[in-house]
């Protein structure tokens, strides 16, 4: 280490200086500072102002748990979620050894479309999901009544819980796998062939050869490409805020950030919705944690 | 080792600052009045905005001509999502605009935050403020101070299709049950017009049923509210209104999101037989395709040649209590809440004015108000007037209740108890 | 072999197709005349295309300045966050010093913090800087630069971190014999080197900052000189009618940069993403 003599503590403490600063004030403090709002009763007169603050303890906490609202928000985030990152290594990992085979012309259009989609703003997509399905105007409802499902004009998909969430599923897939092709795709490019001849060479089926060999060499990718995509959906707004129109009807197609978001800041309790960002926190901390722990165990 | 300990000092100086939640300052003192500058208008975004502008652009143009080197910004917001747009501007006195429309159902609220300017004394001023109908100036008042200048009053009643009427040979609904029964009529006979157009989020069509049946939302008890939202007369009226929102009369599929303005643009629009819309919603229907072709009788109630109670609506002009243009602000105010523009916005909106008499004036022999005129002198309602009521309607708890029992996820009884559980928090606290 | 080949070479373009089909139908809703936007029988083309749409978002809504608000916000975020993660990744990489691995480890967790939850505390806080430094309180672009630029730093750090890293301690040495200082080597020698991690690094910074609803829309209160792209989309979308052209020619003309961006930059950005990874 060319550089390696006594002063290096000090010039790191230089280097390192400015990014502790924003770090420190923008993402330390304020998680402290998070946790603080959620142990008092902060409404807007609170924050406004215009009454003194109260001291709750866990009162915030308590509230939340027994709220039977929160625990359906809550479970339906983590399916949701669970699902979007399902689908989005899927898609992405699929395409990706679908890329590995195909030759160049279509390989490169494969990731034109991809760069396209990845892209894409979240707003933007958004809306342009929207649009294609369209109660009135979509070209989706067009074209499948065109195709003889006569019940599909004027059919409305944000309507149904089930179809609003799958409605926004799609879109979180199409803008979040090209993350996954790139990576895996980089992944799968990197195995020396000599490896895979290697393994032929001792006997080893296709099949073994893929669990046995690649995959291990892969594992790695696989698991940051996870860990991305569970911290991505996990808390995803601005597709559910945009598509559903706040949450759907009757808050039905809620999420986690979009429920603290309308607690704290149109409900006015900002002591509730920082406790729900606690726990979302603790949550997604929790989940990434065990799953790196798991991976470790596997290898 | 020094980097660490400057680290933990750090770490330290932060607890040191921030063991409580911040609070704004409401130290206004020291604060240089500015006269000059660009003026923050917020406004309502109504059905047919462009009328609404259009008076607007007129006093802002009058404004600044009056005001050297003042500029007049308006932002007009959708009613549905004002709650985190005034929370916001509450919060940071910096960031906030200098005047705002806003409902009579907020003022409790937004006086509980520090919202807006107290303006009693310049009322007491303003030679044109004795001829405010008294009654209304009351919806502007909260323990005998005056928060803003009543700048209109509306009412709601039941517009219905003339033509459609005519042709399939019906007669305007005498009861809420006949309503219902010929909104349902008439989208059997005619499968693409919505029965009436009423919404999920339309919270002021919803209370009339609920009064109409003899019920209410809360109730007030000494100092405190209790919520009787779960009663069985306010069961009654809330799924009866809930029934509209139905596959036979309108949609769940289009109806359980709509809001009032967005039922209002479905009825002018001619998607739908029958609405219920204020008389300031006048102009946005004429401006559809349904003008000529409509007429209004009051919404009735529960009896033949009974009139459902009407929300006593109205919205207020005020002053942000952290405006440091107070003055230009009250001027604005005064000037667009005035008689003059009150005129205007009748003949542009139909919104009925506050003063006795430019009220005199323009409404005396207008036929097409005398629907609301009844309506009124039948009686009107008003909702919790207590500072909860804004965080009860920022949470959408009634819009929720209907939009549960009319997409059938829970039954009146369970959504009405869940409803009457939440507004009991919030009344709590 | 050979019949093989060539379905997966068709299945490829026909996943391209689809892939690309939302963005076809962005820009073609964009250029369509309103009436065919608007229209019972949508048609995949238009015989008739026309720059209304773009005309309305750009004159009457004022889509140019909320466009230079988004871009000045990004470009912000991306030139602070290189320069300062930048610094921190030598520092963790080529100096010895105590409590680096700490640190280390810290900037992966830091990566896992949902910032969106965060949203609370940091509008308050930023309410109280707006009394210190009002160019970074509320209702302010700087709000939203400083916000981005603390969320985009731990991960340029640790993405950069792996280049610097590749960087061989013979070239330090060499430049050190020469006579070089440290600081012109960090600059001259190193900066350029690991052009293609900043580049990653900066898609990265640049996306995050471009894309942002929440914040934008919780630190933006009054008036509208200072709205980002998403909330002029937003306040685009009107409840009673909706001018769908012009959303999407909203929608197009705020994909565009980011588009272009990323077609300059791809070949670096795969074996940046790659390089990442890795490191």
């Amino acid at each position: 280490m060319a550089f390696a003599h006594r002063r290096d503590g000090r010039a790191a403490l230089l280097y390192l200086l400015p990014a502790a600063v924003v770090l420190l004030a923008l993402l330390a403090y304020p998680i402290y500072q998070l946790v603080v709002i959620s142990l008092y009763d902060y409404g807007q007169p609170q924050a406004s102002g215009a009454a003194p603050l109260v001291f709750l303890g866990v009162d915030n906490y308590v509230t939340l748990l027994s709220d039977p609202r929160f625990w359906d928000v809550l479970l339906t985030t983590v399916v949701f979620a669970a699902v979007c990152v399902v689908g989005t290594l899927l898609v992405g990992t699929a395409l990706a050894v679908l890329a590995n085979r195909a030759r160049t012309v279509p390989r490169t259009l494969l990731f034109l479309a991809a760069l396209g989609a990845w892209a894409t703003p979240t707003m933007a997509g958004s809306y342009v999901w929207l649009f294609l399905f369209d109660q009135d105007f979509g070209l989706v409802n067009e074209a499948l009544g065109s195709l003889g499902f006569d019940g599909m004009r004027g059919h409305s998909w944000t309507f149904e819980r089930f179809s609003a969430f799958g409605l926004v599923a799609a879109e979180i897939i199409w803008c979040s796998f090209p993350f996954v092709l790139v990576t895996m795709y980089a992944g799968i490019k990197a195995i020396p062939g000599e490896v895979i001849e290697a393994a032929a060479l001792d006997g080893a089926s296709a099949r073994r050869t893929a669990t046995a060999v690649i995959l291990p060499i892969l594992r790695p990718l696989l698991m940051i490409a996870t860990i991305q995509s569970i911290i991505w959906d996990f808390k995803v707004f601005t597709q559910i805020y945009v598509m559903t129109n706040g949450g759907g009807v009757a808050g039905q197609n809620l999420v986690l950030n979009v429920f603290a978001y309308q607690k704290a800041f149109a409900g006015e309790q900002y002591g509730l919705g920082a406790a729900i960002g606690v726990v979302m926190t603790v949550l997604l901390l929790l989940i990434t944690g065990l799953y790196v722990r798991a991976q470790r165990g596997v290898r | 080792m020094k980097f660490r300990r400057t680290l933990a000092v750090a770490a330290l100086g932060a607890l040191a600052i921030g063991c409580a939640p911040p609070q704004a300052s409401n130290d206004t003192s020291g604060q240089s009045e500015e006269t000059t500058g660009e003026l923050r208008v917020w406004l309502f975004q109504e059905a047919s905005n462009a009328a609404k502008e259009a008076v607007v652009d007129e006093a802002k143009a009058e404004f600044e001509k009056a005001h050297d080197g003042v500029t007049v910004n308006v932002e007009y917001l959708p009613v549905d999502g004002r709650a985190s747009r005034f929370n916001g501007a509450f919060n940071d006195k910096a960031s906030a605009p200098d005047v705002a429309e806003f409902g009579n159902t907020d003022l409790a609220g937004y006086t509980a935050s520090n919202g807006f300017a107290d303006l009693t004394a310049d009322l007491g001023s303003w030679p044109d403020s004795k001829d405010l109908v008294p009654e209304v100036l009351d919806t502007a008042t909260v323990d005998g101070k005056t928060y803003g200048i009543p700048w209109y009053t509306g009412t709601r009643a039941l517009y219905y299709r003339t033509d459609v009427f005519t042709e399939l040979g019906l007669k305007p609904p005498a009861t809420l049950d006949e309503l219902t029964a010929t909104a349902r009529q008439i989208r059997a006979a005619k499968p693409d017009l919505y029965g009436i157009a009423v919404g999920g989020k339309y919270q002021f069509a919803l209370l009339p049923y609920i009064w109409a049946n003899g019920g209410d939302v809360a109730e007030q008890d000494g100092e405190t509210w209790k919520a009787t939202i779960d009663s069985a007369a306010a069961r009654a009226g809330l799924s009866q209104y809930a029934e509209l929102i139905s596959e036979d009369i309108c949609p769940p599929a289009a109806c359980a999101q709509l809001t009032g303005s967005q039922s209002v643009a479905a009825f002018a629009g001619g998607k739908a037989a029958m609405t219920i819309g204020g008389d300031f919603n006048r102009a946005a229907v004429d401006a559809g395709a349904v003008k000529g072709k409509y007429a209004v009788i009051p919404l009735p109630g529960k009896t033949e040649g009974s009139i459902a109670p009407a929300f006593a609506g109205g919205n207020l002009l005020g002053v942000f209590a952290s405006s440091k243009k107070r003055t230009l602000a009250l001027d604005f105010v005064q000037l667009l809440g005035g008689k003059t523009y009150q005129e205007k916005m009748f003949g542009a909106m139909g919104n009925m004015p506050t003063f006795t008499d430019v009220q005199d004036r323009v409404a005396a022999d207008d036929p097409f108000l005398q629907p609301f005129i009844e309506t009124v002198q039948s009686g009107t309602r008003f909702v919790p007037s207590t500072p909860a009521w804004t965080k009860i309607d920022a949470a959408g708890v009634l819009p929720t209740t209907v939009q549960q029992v009319a997409t059938g996820q829970l039954d009146v009884a369970a959504a009405t108890s869940a409803a009457a559980a939440e507004m009991n928090e919030a009344f709590g606290s | 072999m050979r019949r093989g080949q060539l379905v997966v070479d068709v299945a490829c373009v026909v996943i391209a197709a689809v892939v690309a089909f939302p963005l076809y139908w962005m820009v073609l809703s964009a250029l369509k005349p309103a009436g065919e936007v608007q229209s019972a029988n949508p048609r995949p083309w238009t015989g008739a295309p026309t720059l209304d749409s773009f005309r309305r978002v750009l004159d009457v809504e004022n889509f140019g300045l909320y466009f230079v608000n988004s871009l000045v916000v990004a470009l912000l975020v991306v030139a602070l966050s290189l320069v300062v993660s930048f610094l921190s990744a030598v520092a963790l990489t080529r100096f010895r010093f105590r409590g680096r691995t700490v640190l280390v480890v810290m900037l992966l967790v830091a990566q896992m913090v949902p910032v969106e939850a965060l949203t609370i505390p940091l509008f308050f806080l930023m309410r109280s800087f707006g009394d210190v430094v009002p160019a970074i309180g509320l209702n302010q672009l700087g709000a939203l630069v400083v916000v981005h630029l603390a969320f985009s730093l731990p991960f340029a750090i640790w993405m950069l971190r792996g280049f610097v890293a590749t960087v061989p301690d013979e070239l330090a040495e060499a430049a050190a014999l020469d006579g070089a200082s440290r600081f012109r080597f960090t600059w001259q020698v190193l900066f350029p080197l690991v052009a293609p991690g900043l580049v990653a690094a900066s898609v990265v910074s640049f996306i995050h900052a471009w894309n942002d609803f929440l914040f934008a829309k919780t630190f933006l209160i009054s008036g509208t000189d200072n709205r980002t792209l998403p909330l002029g989309l937003l306040v685009f979308f009107k409840p009673e009618e909706q001018d769908w052209g012009a959303i999407m020619a909203g929608s197009t003309l705020m994909t565009l940069p980011v588009l272009a961006f990323f077609l300059i930059v791809q070949r670096h950005l795969v074996s940046g993403m790659a390089g990442a990874v890795k490191g």
